[in-house]
């Protein structure tokens, strides 16, 4: 039994956490002070938003297994409190030799714990869980896979103006650990991964509108970027497979005034992670720009 | 698969087709005198935005490089076209540079900010 002690405090902090959350000016889209950071496709923005990735397809000329792949897939995130959404994320997938299957459905449950407008600064934390025995039979695992995450984001907006040609850059980073629910399974060991990335970007739309004019209108819109992403194994491993995997992903995003395309290639960065370039496409929509007062508006505590 | 890729792709392009008449965060498109640039003295800001904006919420300070406040009349956006907003620059600026800062609340009320410098030539 907690002491009322406890109590007092957990209730205290949740009370805070939720002063924040209407405090903070970060929940729409991932924006923090003057930064807008976009949707990225090797791993997550900071920002918790309700949003609509539709599709994102995804061609491999070789996977790691050896096959050729193509995946489409679609995500929709709704949020249930400003800064707490939840995401659901699905889709079929090809892969030759492998066939045609669905993936299994995976959930993360988000929150936009805090930003800090004046350094363009924000960050989340999450639960994602890859549901085992859900999809196609050959694509799934018989397993739940649970992975707490964290992602953050930072623009460099706040320099001084003697480094006015760097303010548009920002950095977001994840990192992630994907525990599976079974250690075993059909005589294989399921290891514990250590998942983490960051992305460089360099914000055209911030140059327009804080460094100088870009009379394009087309130019003033990109974000070209380049993402990392990296994955290790750190418990149970198998023998033999104690290897880093990951892609290097440079590519451009197109951002709208409600959605956004984004074009990136895959760079495996060993043969353990695949093999020649592939590329990533998504359309992304903004639902809370779409449609802010029913589909884009959180659940609860919605009001403006 | 494909007919589920097609129908995907139809879904897809039914957003993009409420989106472009959708609300939107109000982003800084064009200024005058324009972002960065070096102009002779103006005689107001002017701001075009990627939506409209709420001028009682909206707001534009300008400072001299010593950080000074100059004085500006009230925003108000243009007649008949709400994604601009103007405040007139009460007094004849000196050369030197400027900084403008805003925040804008778009007719859907989400809130941006920015800021960026202007020189006025001797």
């Amino acid at each position: 039994m907690m002491p009322a002690h406890f109590w007092r405090v957990v209730v205290g902090a949740l009370a805070a956490v939720v002063a924040a959350s209407w405090l903070s000016p970060a929940f729409a889209h991932a924006v923090c002070g003057d930064r807008i950071f976009p949707a990225t496709l090797g791993i997550d923005d900071p920002g918790v938003s309700d949003e609509l990735a539709l599709p994102t397809l995804t061609w491999l000329p070789k996977n790691s297994g050896g096959a050729q792949e193509f995946d489409a897939t679609a995500s929709w995130t709704k949020t249930i409190l400003p800064g707490l959404g939840l995401s659901f994320t699905d889709g079929p997938t090809w892969r030759g030799p492998g066939g045609y299957g669905w993936e299994s459905l995976d959930t993360e449950l988000k929150y936009n714990f805090f930003c800090v407008a004046a350094f363009e600064f924000m960050g989340s934390v999450g639960l994602d869980v890859d549901w085992g025995r859900t999809g196609t039979r050959t694509q799934y695992e018989p397993f739940n896979t649970y992975t707490p995450v964290l992602d953050v984001g930072k623009g460099f907006g706040d320099l001084p103006k003697s480094l006015n040609v760097l303010r548009p850059l920002a950095i977001t980073a994840e990192v992630s650990s994907s525990v599976p629910g079974q250690s075993w399974s059909d005589g294989n060991q399921n290891p514990t991964t250590l998942n983490y990335g960051f992305t460089l970007q360099y914000s055209l739309p911030y140059y327009n509108s804080h460094i100088a004019e870009i009379d394009n209108d087309f130019l003033k819109r990109l974000v070209p970027i380049t993402e990392f992403v990296f994955s290790k194994p750190i418990s149970n491993v198998p023998p033999g497979a104690n290897l880093t995997t990951g892609t290097i992903q440079p590519g451009l995003v197109y951002m709208a005034d409600s959605w956004q395309l984004a074009v990136e290639s895959i760079m495996p960065i060993n043969g353990a992670s695949g093999h020649g370039v592939g590329v990533v496409a998504e359309v992304h929509f903004f639902l809370d720009d779409i449609d802010p007062d029913s589909l884009g508006k959180p659940i609860f505590m919605g009001g403006k | 698969m494909r007919d589920r890729l097609a129908s995907a792709i139809v879904v897809s392009l039914a957003f993009a087709l409420a989106a472009s008449a959708a609300y939107a965060h109000a982003q800084l498109e064009k200024a005058t005198p324009a972002v960065g640039a070096a102009v002779a003295a103006p005689s107001e800001i002017r701001l075009k935005f990627s939506e409209g904006v709420e001028p009682r919420f909206s707001h534009i300070a300008l400072t001299a490089a010593d950080g000074a406040a100059v004085p500006l009349g009230p925003a108000k956006v243009e007649p008949g076209d709400p994604t601009t907003l103007v405040a007139p620059i009460a007094k004849t600026l000196a050369p030197g540079v400027y900084t403008v800062r805003w925040s804008a609340v778009s007719v859907d009320t989400h809130h941006t900010r920015g800021d960026f410098d202007f020189t006025v030539k001797p």
